[in-house]
């Protein structure tokens, strides 16, 4: 037999079996050698973003390549789809995974509780594996990876609030998940199969008598993904959530509501396509109306909280809302804007979370309260930090919110109730203007009495690289705005030609 | 140099220059004040170097690729229009900034100030050099943002904080909704480029969009420009700094409105709705911020006002659609420039001298501050349009224009208000320099304290009052060229001939203005009476509106956000089941009948009999719910049943794994209730217990209406076949569901003990800190109240156990061997271990075990992960898949004959991981009790050696 | 005559019920029971999509032509397991909030801990 280890065929397993290894080798070291896990943790990160580049590169070609598991031959085994979507998703989990690292261990906050960096890991794998696989069991195999990953960091360094909050999180997601089995049970009824693209051809093929539950089975399995993607009025779970989460988990959460629109980009154009009889495009029409409602409700919390976490949380919610606007319709340059939209604000929503901590750190009692209190240490570079993250966020110029706000006006120009998402982005845009104005003015301006004898609190500016960095990468995303444009309008047009995703992964003709 | 290069170092200076004072931002103030004059400096240069080529007609213009996708293209270009425009932001910026130094006191942030000062700058620049109009919007953003650190600079002002805020929530949406007209006007017009756009007016103003389109683009102006009813955010920034005033808002960014109008006036003016609307919003203004600004008594509040008259009197002549008009208004943007800025710097320096704004405590100043006085004085008569002054020409061009215009078929309005509106303003431009610099002084010690400030300061304002004055005496020699060839820029045809003088011969206009200025000398004379008149009028504060609305605003949506996110995991759950329901309700609306064709299977007695028995336990769970040790006996009756209907619906393996993890399921939920209160009360309301009772009923019907159709229908060939064909051939073992977790979907099953691995660990890091804060304070207060046998380890079951563990762990090595060909497997035997280690944990205690336990759970996950991934990867090195197997025979004592698969490592790791999280879970869930005892022990005895 | 069918379609449908029900109490415990009476109805029903075969266990033997569906069978079992995780860190997790706050309410009402601190 031959033991030349040649590795290249094998890039797509590399994001999930990178974490597969540095998760419990992390824990295995972690207890009695931090440094040690510290450091597998930063090199599995950094493996995992060169293997993304690596496969961003590969997928330029527009090729869409699949990796069988175990050399079972699709449909009958499970296998990985590796096209410019998956590419892109990829791309970013490693990029906020190393954000959210780095500032967890410059602000200690990885050693508030047990397994940090171990959950992380795992966290990793299920994101990846998500945004690798073609099967919708294996799919939902790695939701609950991601989650429960997602649960342990939810309650990193504990504290009633975490905990209640906690549960509620895992009680939703729990329900959530059942009901993609449900959806899941359904579709193998009538489909026989679970291999999504074959799924989709033969949803095609299904007799009158059991269109209802194949709708059935279509809308559940929409509505559990616009749970994880928290769309009004399924979104209930989320602001606490995010708002009393460890500001580093934070960050790295502002990609699992994107998991959700990701499953929902990536299922309905290829189950749910133009052949899928009376599920073709199912949530479709629920799409636009809840994701206008999104983004209002979003950015009114944006408008209204009183501390920068909450804000950020509704922020997350509301740049949701704007990007599922773009998604509702479902053409390739309303994808490529909603594409564009979903890396930026993944980006900016997570340098909200890190910067919300980065003031909370020196305010002592004030905390990140939107309130006035005595002056802190860099506060005039905490409120630039806060400047460009709050312009980024609410999508003014010249930072890629801009940009991706007016790709998406563009393009849903002329489709069904684009008057309607104009006037939502722009009233949000300017709540979350206002919002941030009043939010920024009152900590970084205003100077409240010096009252409760608090001390200036004294923190190195080493807890501003995070935030710096994610803000350095929405600035690199707009001055790069046309390449990255024309790879995300790409991706579109490939996620949503399911015929040839169909080709490429069973080999037919 | 060539052109191209030129205009892309004059748009990136400023900002280049911004990013170096911020750099050294704790250096001096000269440094910051000289970066920035110099940049300003080189701006203007640059800017003049190109010229000769802009006035000559040729086209100076670059172009760079941005986001091709949407259009956006950075592309620069200068005609006239914007040539004026820049020389005015540079040459105004230069001195602004020299003022500025001056102006502001050396301990100040001058870095931050000259910083945003600069960012101002390239922005306002970037508006009139843009050729794209998205690329226009950009700077337009930017020019709010900028102001809004500009207004804001004395943060600790309130009144700052508060103008600055408006002035960005006022311009900044504007923009917002210039920002839909410009999408829309590009749409229709077919392209982004502004040279594009402005050849197109046929096709935009035919569009059915173009009404649309002109009141977005209006809005976004006029919010800029400060029209009626937008205007009110101006005062208010006049919290800034005075140079920020001075620059800001008189010559540049509140012309940005203007600017915009005269550059798309190819495509939007002419028609009747963009006449009457521009030209009646500007005549209002004029008229009213010309009244108000008679009765001001903040130096600045006046001006302020005066340039939202001014600023009026602009949008109107742009509005009148015609060329000679248009020729007026480019000519008074150059007046106002010079002498609203020498006022605003006049006011700057009396502010700075006297340490009053107040003109009811200033007068008489002309005494001792004559060359101010001078400065001053000519600056109002230039504002008033007194002859020779260059304000004079251009107010007549208005007057003259105005009588060619009719609004609303009346055609005397336009004139007759437009005379009154010049009256009021040389109204108050005569009493901004009376009561300021002649007279008698109304405060002695403001009076005394003031004199002419040094050179420095005086310079700016003097060039620029000279420039005033030479635009009157000399007007074609100054700007005739530029003001024609602006004009023809402005209107898209060729420059007009023209030819600007003071005097005209005697016509309508002239008698209109000497009616003017003979009124307004009446104005100020009777000026104190006419201010009782106005005092006794009731006024409308528009920023006291302004901050309600926001006020209200903020409580009323404060409330409802809080009211719907309130923390209810209840509502949570209720949304998620009530959307899913109505999504049910709504798909089962789309054909096809509720039961299939597939033939049923008769149901023996036995399966009714667990049948009821089911439905009886899950009843009694729901009746008896706070019985919570009742209801875990019910819920295992459940799901015992479940495990007897996969046996008999032949899926052994499944009856296993759902028996055995049932007991552990059970045992965790015991252990927990234990430290739970055991009888609760009982929370919700009637109402809403029959309203989910609904809801439950609903779903549980359309799950179990799914399930029938499902079940009374025939499969669709599914693709297991494929497996149950390969099980033995390709996957080397004859059960085919345990292959299908080890082999065809081993990537799943690598998943799942993933998770019940990241369970484990999760749980442990949940317990270990059960012992401290709170919770360990409440534990420590725990009493046990469950029932007990005296004995702590009963000896029998103690000695059971141990006998037992041996057996127990073989069978679990049985069961794991077997798993592959016949039910059982790494999971199954996992599950069985942990019970039997379990059971010791029990009966003899957690030290007794611990101490006998050679390798912690940790390593059990961490190890079991491993192996699992390596068997995966283990196939790379033979050139296959992730996770290929590979298997062979081998027989052993016992076991008889069995194979050693590849799959067997992987199904190794699973038992690994399964112990591991299993332990994890229910021996730190069983030992907390016990901890907590020890604790509370230890407490009690801390508290007695305190006592000792 | 009742068939089999019947009597599954109609115990998941009972369990749903009752599941959702109880998901909708105001305390942890309940809701605890409520996911776990969910969670048997959707392992059974996702049983269910592979139909209804008696004495047909998908064991591999060259006599034996037919089988009852392999596939589903281990989806359920991987669905066993996961679930058998998440419950298990639920129930730990609230028993966790409920000795850290004293409150096993989930239904937001005032009597609930101050939300604000998170330690």
């Amino acid at each position: 037999m031959n033991l030349a280890l040649d590795l290249a065929p094998h890039l797509a397993i590399a994001p999930i079996v990178i974490p597969a290894l540095a998760a419990p080798l992390a824990l295995l070291v972690m207890r009695r050698r931090r440094r040690l896990g510290i450091a597998i943790s930063f090199v599995s990160c950094f493996a995992m973003l060169a293997a993304a580049l690596a496969l961003m590169v590969q997928a330029g070609d527009g090729v869409i390549r699949t990796y069988e598991l175990g050399g079972w031959e699709a449909p009958f085994g499970i296998l990985l789809v590796t096209d410019r979507l998956a590419a892109i998703m990829l791309l970013l989990a490693a990029v906020l995974a190393l954000l959210a690292l780095l500032h967890a261990v410059v602000t200690g906050a990885d050693r508030d509780g047990w397994h940090f960096h171990p959950l992380l890991q795992f966290q990793l794998l299920g994101l990846n594996g998500a945004f690798l696989t073609g099967d919708l069991f294996n799919l939902f195999v790695f939701f609950e990876v991601l989650l429960i990953a997602s649960y342990g960091l939810m309650v990193h360094g504990q504290g009633s609030a975490r905990l209640k909050a906690g549960v509620q999180y895992v009680v939703v997601n729990i329900i959530g998940s059942s009901l993609f089995l449900i959806a899941l049970g359904l579709l193998y009824s009538l489909t026989g199969t679970l291999n999504m693209a074959q799924m989709g051809l033969r949803i095609a093929a299904i007799g009158p008598d059991d269109q209802w539950l194949l709708r059935v089975a279509a809308l559940l399995l929409a509505s559990v993904f616009a749970l994880k993607a928290a769309l009004v009025p399924l979104h209930l779970w989320l602001p606490r959530t995010y708002a009393v989460a460890t500001p580093a988990v934070a960050a790295l959460f502002a990609i699992m509501t994107k998991v959700g629109v990701y499953s929902l980009i990536r299922v309905v154009p290829q189950v749910l396509g133009d052949d899928a009889g009376s599920a073709a495009w199912a949530p479709a029409p629920y799409l636009l109306p809840a994701a206008i409602l999104t983004a209002v409700v979003g950015f009114a919390g944006v408008f209204v909280a009183r501390r920068l976490s909450e804000q950020a949380a509704y922020a997350i919610i509301g740049s949701t809302g704007t990007l599922l606007i773009a998604v509702a319709a479902w053409q390739v340059d309303t994808l490529g804007a909603a594409l564009y939209y979903l890396v930026h604000s993944t980006l900016a929503g997570a340098a909200l979370f890190l910067i919300a901590d980065v003031v909370a750190r020196r305010r002592a009692s004030f905390s990140d309260t939107v309130s006035s209190g005595p002056a802190f240490c860099q506060r005039q570079s905490v409120g630039l930090l806060f400047l460009v993250a709050a312009i980024a966020t609410v999508g003014l110029p010249p930072l890629s919110g801009f940009i991706g706000k007016l790709l998406i006006m563009e393009s849903v120009a002329g489709t069904p109730g684009w008057g309607w998402a104009w006037a939502a982005i722009l009233l949000t845009t300017l709540a979350g203007v206002i919002g941030f104005a009043r939010a920024g003015s009152a900590i970084f301006w205003k100077e409240g009495p010096v009252s409760d004898g608090a001390e200036p609190v004294h923190v190195s500016r080493s807890d501003m690289a995070a935030p710096a960095i994610a803000l350095l990468l929405v600035a690199a995303l707009a001055a790069a705005a046309g390449p990255a444009t024309a790879y995300g309008s790409a991706a579109a047009a490939q996620v949503l030609d399911a015929a040839a995703t169909a080709r490429a992964v069973l080999g037919e003709g | 140099m060539p052109i191209s290069l030129t205009l892309f170092t004059l748009a990136g200076l400023p900002f280049v220059a911004a990013l170096l004072i911020a750099l050294c931002a704790d250096r001096g103030r000269a440094i910051h004040s000289g970066i920035a004059a110099l940049a300003s400096a080189i701006g203007l240069a640059l800017t003049l170097s190109l010229a000769g080529q802009v006035l000559a007609g040729e086209e100076v213009a670059v172009l760079a690729a941005w986001v091709p996708a949407i259009g956006l293209d950075f592309s620069l270009m200068m005609d006239p229009l914007g040539l004026m425009f820049a020389g005015l932001i540079l040459g105004i910026g230069l001195l602004v900034m020299i003022f500025g130094h001056y102006y502001l006191a050396k301990g100040e942030a001058t870095g931050r100030f000259f910083a945003s000062l600069m960012l101002f700058q390239g922005s306002m620049l970037g508006i009139v050099l843009s050729g794209n109009v998205l690329l226009l919007l950009v700077f337009w953003e930017l020019t709010s943002l900028s102001s809004f650190l500009l207004i804001g600079f004395w943060r600790d002002k309130p009144e700052a904080r508060q103008g600055a805020r408006m002035a960005l929530a006022i311009t900044g949406g504007g923009g917002l909704v210039l920002i839909a007209g410009m999408i829309l006007l590009g749409v229709v017009a077919g392209s982004f480029d502004l040279m594009t756009i402005l050849q197109s007016a046929d096709v935009v103003q035919a569009s059915p969009l173009y009404p649309v389109i002109l009141g977005l683009i209006l809005i976004g102006c006029f919010t800029k420009s400060a029209q009626f009813p937008f205007h009110f955010w101006l005062p208010h920034a006049m919290a800034a700094p005075t140079p920020v005033s001075a620059y800001l808002h008189s010559a540049t960014m509140v012309k940005a409105g203007v600017f915009l109008l005269a550059r798309l006036w190819p495509v939007l003016a002419g028609t009747e709705l963009y006449t009457v609307v521009v030209s009646s919003v500007g005549l209002f203004t004029m008229l009213f911020g010309a009244w108000v600004a008679l009765f001001r008594h903040d130096l600045k509040a006046i001006l302020a006002y005066s340039t939202i008259s001014q600023l009026g009197l602009l949008v109107m002549l742009l509005g009148f659609s015609l060329e000679a008009a248009a020729v007026a208004a480019v000519l008074h943007v150059l007046n106002h420039a010079a002498f609203k800025a020498a006022l605003f710097m006049t006011a700057g320096i009396v502010d700075h001298e006297a340490g009053t704004r107040d003109i009811r405590l200033l007068g008489g100043l002309a005494k001792v501050m004559p060359v101010t006085a001078l400065v001053g004085t000519l600056a109002a008569l230039a504002m008033a349009g007194i002859p020779p002054l260059g304000g004079f020409i251009s107010k007549e061009m208005m007057l003259y224009e105005a009588l060619n215009v009719s609004l609303f078929g009346l055609p005397w309005l336009v004139p007759v208000v437009a005379t009154i509106a010049a009256t009021l303003s040389v109204g108050y431009s005569l009493r901004f320099a009376a009561y300021l610099f002649f007279g008698q002084p109304r405060d002695a010690d403001a009076h005394a304290r003031a004199h002419d400030p040094g050179a420095g300061m005086l310079a700016a304002p003097v060039v620029l009052v000279s420039l005033a004055v030479l635009l009157g005496l000399t007007p074609m020699l100054l700007a005739g060229t530029v003001v024609s060839s602006v004009a023809g820029a402005v209107t898209g045809a060729p420059a007009p001939e023209l030819e600007l003088s003071l005097w005209h011969g005697f016509n309508l206009a002239l008698g209109m203005s000497a009616l003017a200025i003979l009124v307004g000398a009446l104005l100020l004379w009777r000026h104190a009476a006419l201010l009782r008149r106005y005092a006794a009028m009731r006024h409308a504060d528009a920023k006291a509106l302004f901050e309600r609305a926001m006020r209200v605003a903020d409580l009323a949506v404060r409330k409802a956000v809080v009211a719907v996110h309130r923390p209810s995991l209840q509502r949570m759950v209720f949304a998620v089941f009530a959307v899913v329901v109505l999504l049910v309700v709504e798909g089962t609306g789309s054909g096809g009948g509720l039961t299939g064709p597939r033939e049923l299977l008769p149901a023996p007695p036995v399966a009714i009999v667990a049948w009821l028995l089911l439905v009886a336990a899950t009843i009694a769970v729901l009746v008896e719910e706070r019985q919570r040790f009742r209801a875990l006996i019910y819920i295992s009756v459940i799901g015992l049943v479940i495990a007897l209907a996969f046996v008999h619906f032949s899926a052994p393996d499944l009856a296993l794994t759902q028996i055995s993890v049932e007991v552990v399921t059970i045992l965790l939920l015991l252990l927990s209730l234990n430290l739970l209160p055991k009888l609760p009360r009982l929370l919700s309301s009637p109402t809403r217990r029959l309203r989910d009772g609904v809801l439950a009923a609903l779903g549980g019907l359309g799950v179990g209406g799914a399930a029938w159709a499902m079940l009374t229908r025939n499969p669709n060939d599914p693709i297991s076949s494929f497996h149950l064909d390969n099980s033995y051939s390709g996957g080397g073992g004859t059960n085919v569901v345990n292959v299908t977790l080890v082999d065809f979907r081993a990537f799943d099953t690598m998943g799942e003990i993933i998770v019940l691995g990241i369970a484990g660990i999760v749980i442990y890091a949940l317990l270990d800190t059960t012992s401290r804060g709170a919770a360990g304070a409440r534990l420590r207060s725990w009493q046990e109240d469950m029932p007990h046998s005296p004995e702590s380890h009963p000896v029998m079951f103690v000695m059971s156990t141990r006998i037992l563990l041996p057996l127990v762990l073989v069978a679990g090595i049985f069961i794991f061997l077997r798993g592959h060909n016949e039910p059982g497997g790494g999971f199954i035997a996992g599950l069985i271990v942990a019970i039997a280690f379990l059971l010791q944990y029990l009966a003899s205690g957690f030290d007794w075990t611990d101490s006998r336990r050679r390798i912690g759970e940790h390593i059990l996950i961490g190890f079991g992960v491993l192996i699992a991934v390596f068997t995966g990867l283990g196939s790379l090195l033979f050139g296959a898949n992730f996770l290929s197997t590979a298997f062979d025979y081998f027989t052993l004592p016992l076991v008889g004959e069995f194979e050693l698969a590849t799959a067997l490592l992987f199904d190794l790791g699973v038992f690994s991981v399964v112990l591991g999280a299993v332990m994890l879970a229910l021996a730190q869930l069983s030992h907390i009790a016990k901890r907590a005892a020890r604790a509370h022990a230890a407490h009690e005895a801390e508290l007695r050696e305190t006592e000792a | 005559m009742i068939s089999l069918e019947f009597l599954v379609a109609s115990a998941i449908g009972v369990l749903v019920a009752g599941g959702i029900y109880l998901s909708l109490r105001g305390r942890t415990f309940q809701v605890v029971l409520g996911l776990t009476l969910f969670s048997y109805a959707v392992n059974l029903f996702l049983f269910a999509s592979g139909r209804l075969v008696v004495g047909r266990a998908p064991i591999w033997s060259k006599s034996v032509s037919e089988y009852a569906d392999p596939l589903p069978q281990a989806l359920v079992l991987t669905a066993i397991v996961i679930t058998f995780g998440m419950t298990a860190l639920a129930v730990i997790l609230m028993l966790r909030s409920f000795l850290e706050t004293g409150s096993d309410q989930v239904d937001g009402a005032p009597s609930d801990e101050p939300e604000d601190e998170a330690s």
